[in-house]
């Protein structure tokens, strides 16, 4: 059985609330989401055409994706437009000392 | 219900992004009545913009808005191959090609576009590009050519010889204007593009008017033009496009360049609506009509013409936004360039990295990028909202264009914090608040912009 894998990342510092970020875990590229002190991780791929999500722009809780303007609920990674799209979430938490620390599951 | 009662009929005329965002919107709003779409193509509809990038290049296959089975499970009668032939408004039905009527309560015309064709330009060696079948024909002729010549400069043009040099074929392209994009982006940018397609390869002859076509050797084309022939395989013709408006012009409604709308996409017929690239929309904040061919404008006009088919006043306030992809570069705008007035650059023509605003007095209007498509999202909603910019704001790359917007909060903090400003790209209605029990740094960004704007996207 595959047990959960916690890596470090990002301080909760260095990622200000409305904002987002990618870093790289596991050599994948993980999007990181403060919404209102509430961190989340995703896939950074839009999953229209993979393009980087931090590229796009995060308005309270609609994340936009600059390539091609696909819009997604930041808070629970469910497509707006299209509705019938769903970004791919990662376990994420943050540790006593602010680490954010992400599983992205087994590869 | 213990009385069966004739349900109300949506019918939607045309099978492109458009109608299909709006049927899609009609059944999420919780439109319950009949809805019967009509296409003269034999598929559901499917997104266009791959078909001259990603399906030419074999990356991509037809890619449809909503799945077939979607019709089903939403009970939408699809009525595939089928031209709408007559309009009887009296009667409310739709006539077909088939020899069948469809009544309607309330009719949807998205009816489109078509390439226009060049007289004498046609023929064995010559295509032109706007459907599936197009593309599927196109992308076989350019796989068996040595030679693709390109008819026009323009977003086709342009991709599609993108798309055959990526496949290794020599491309030519012939434009009669004095660069590449000329109309869309005007000559500074133009050039721009036309110097990206001489780097990758293709030969690029502007100012260049084709005067004819021949069979050419080897069963391909042989085209005159001002400064002797050009031989090719396949000829791609991409001169512009003629709105799909008779079968509305001959039913009587109001057109001109395109059936003439107003800003809730009605026509001058109750219970008439329009929406896609066939309209001429009346857009109160520009004073004067505006027919558009954008993808996502087509996607947003269905859905907002679903909302007023079910009642609601939902005037059309979306920024305008298109992005076109050329070989590693890609293009994209928000709003209407007008290409005659002064642009502002911030970044580099020399380096293609660059977004070119267009400034109405103290408002921007428009900006058209190369490679910088987050100033394209960040200008798109500073373009729907109340704010102020200058020429020297939009040229400073060190101030975010966000900071352009006018800030609600009132925060004293406000006026002195651009350094946290311009490291938060925080633009929310929480922004500005007092630091969380998480404690994340207190996000005082001033400059996040949160007007309500009554012309948010939808």
């Amino acid at each position: 059985m595959e047990t959960a894998r916690w890596r470090e990342t990002i301080n909760l510092d260095d990622l200000w609330e409305g904002d987002m970020t990618a870093v790289t875990v596991d050599g994948e590229v993980v999007l990181l989401v403060n919404l209102d002190g509430t961190v989340l991780a995703y896939s950074n791929r839009c999953p229209h055409q993979a393009s980087a999500l931090d590229e796009g722009d995060l308005d309270g809780e609609t994340l936009t994706c600059a390539k091609h303007l696909w819009e997604f609920n930041a808070a629970t990674g469910c497509g707006i437009n299209p509705d019938d799209a769903q970004l791919t979430r990662f376990g994420c938490q943050v540790g006593e000392n602010g680490t954010i620390y992400v599983d992205i599951g087994p590869r | 219900m213990s009385r069966t009662q004739r349900k109300p009929r949506i019918v939607g005329v045309g099978g492109g992004v458009a109608s299909a965002a709006a049927i899609a919107e009609l059944r999420k709003e919780g439109f319950d009545g009949d809805i019967t779409l009509v296409s003269a193509e034999d598929t559901v509809p499917y997104e266009r913009p791959p078909l001259s990038k990603e399906f030419l290049l074999g990356r991509s296959g037809s890619v449809p808005v909503k799945d077939p089975s979607w019709y089903q499970q939403n009970a939408v009668e699809l009525l595939l191959g089928v031209r709408a032939t007559r309009l009887d408004l009296a009667a409310r039905t739709v006539h077909l090609s088939d020899g069948s009527a469809v009544p309607y309560d309330q009719l949807l015309l998205a009816t489109g576009v078509r390439p226009r064709a060049l007289p004498g330009i046609d023929g064995a060696g010559v295509c032109y590009l706007r459907t599936v079948q197009d593309a599927t024909e196109l992308r076989d002729r350019i796989n068996a050519a040595r030679h693709v010549a390109v008819l026009g400069g323009g977003f086709i043009g342009c991709e599609v010889a993108s798309a055959a040099i990526q496949l290794g074929k020599r491309a030519t392209i012939l434009e009669a204007l004095p660069t590449l994009l000329y109309r869309a982006l005007g000559p500074d940018l133009g050039q721009v593009v036309a110097g990206i397609h001489r780097d990758a390869g293709v030969d690029v002859r502007t100012g260049q008017p084709v005067t004819g076509l021949t069979r050419g050797p080897g069963g391909g084309v042989r085209i005159a033009t001002g400064d002797g022939p050009v031989d090719a395989d396949v000829l791609v013709v991409g001169v512009g496009t003629v709105p799909n408006q008779e079968l509305a012009e001959q039913a009587g409604l109001p057109v001109g360049n395109g059936i003439v709308v107003d800003e809730y996409f009605a026509t001058a017929v109750p219970g008439v609506w329009a929406v896609g690239d066939v309209v001429a929309q009346h857009l109160p904040r520009y004073g004067r009509r505006v027919r558009v061919e954008h993808h996502d404008t087509a996607l947003r006009h269905g859905r907002a013409v679903a909302r007023n088919m079910l009642g609601r006043r939902a005037p059309f306030g979306d920024v305008h936004w298109f992005w076109s992809d050329q070989f590693e570069h890609t293009i994209s705008s928000a709003g209407l360039p007008s290409t005659d007035g002064p642009l502002i650059i911030r970044g580099s023509l020399e380096q293609r990295s660059f977004s070119a605003f267009s400034l109405d007095g103290e408002r921007l209007s428009a900006v058209i990028s190369l490679n910088r498509p987050k100033d394209v999202l960040d200008a798109r909603k500073l373009i729907a909202r109340e704010h102020r910019a200058t020429a020297d704001q939009l040229r400073d790359e060190s101030l975010p264009l966000k900071r352009l917007a006018p800030s609600t909060a009132t925060a004293p903090s406000a006026a002195t914090a651009s350094s946290a400003a311009t490291a938060s790209s925080a633009a929310t209605p929480s922004a500005g608040t007092a630091p969380s029990a998480a404690g994340t740094p207190s996000a005082t960004a001033p400059s996040a912009g949160t007007v309500p704007s009554a012309r948010t996207a939808p």
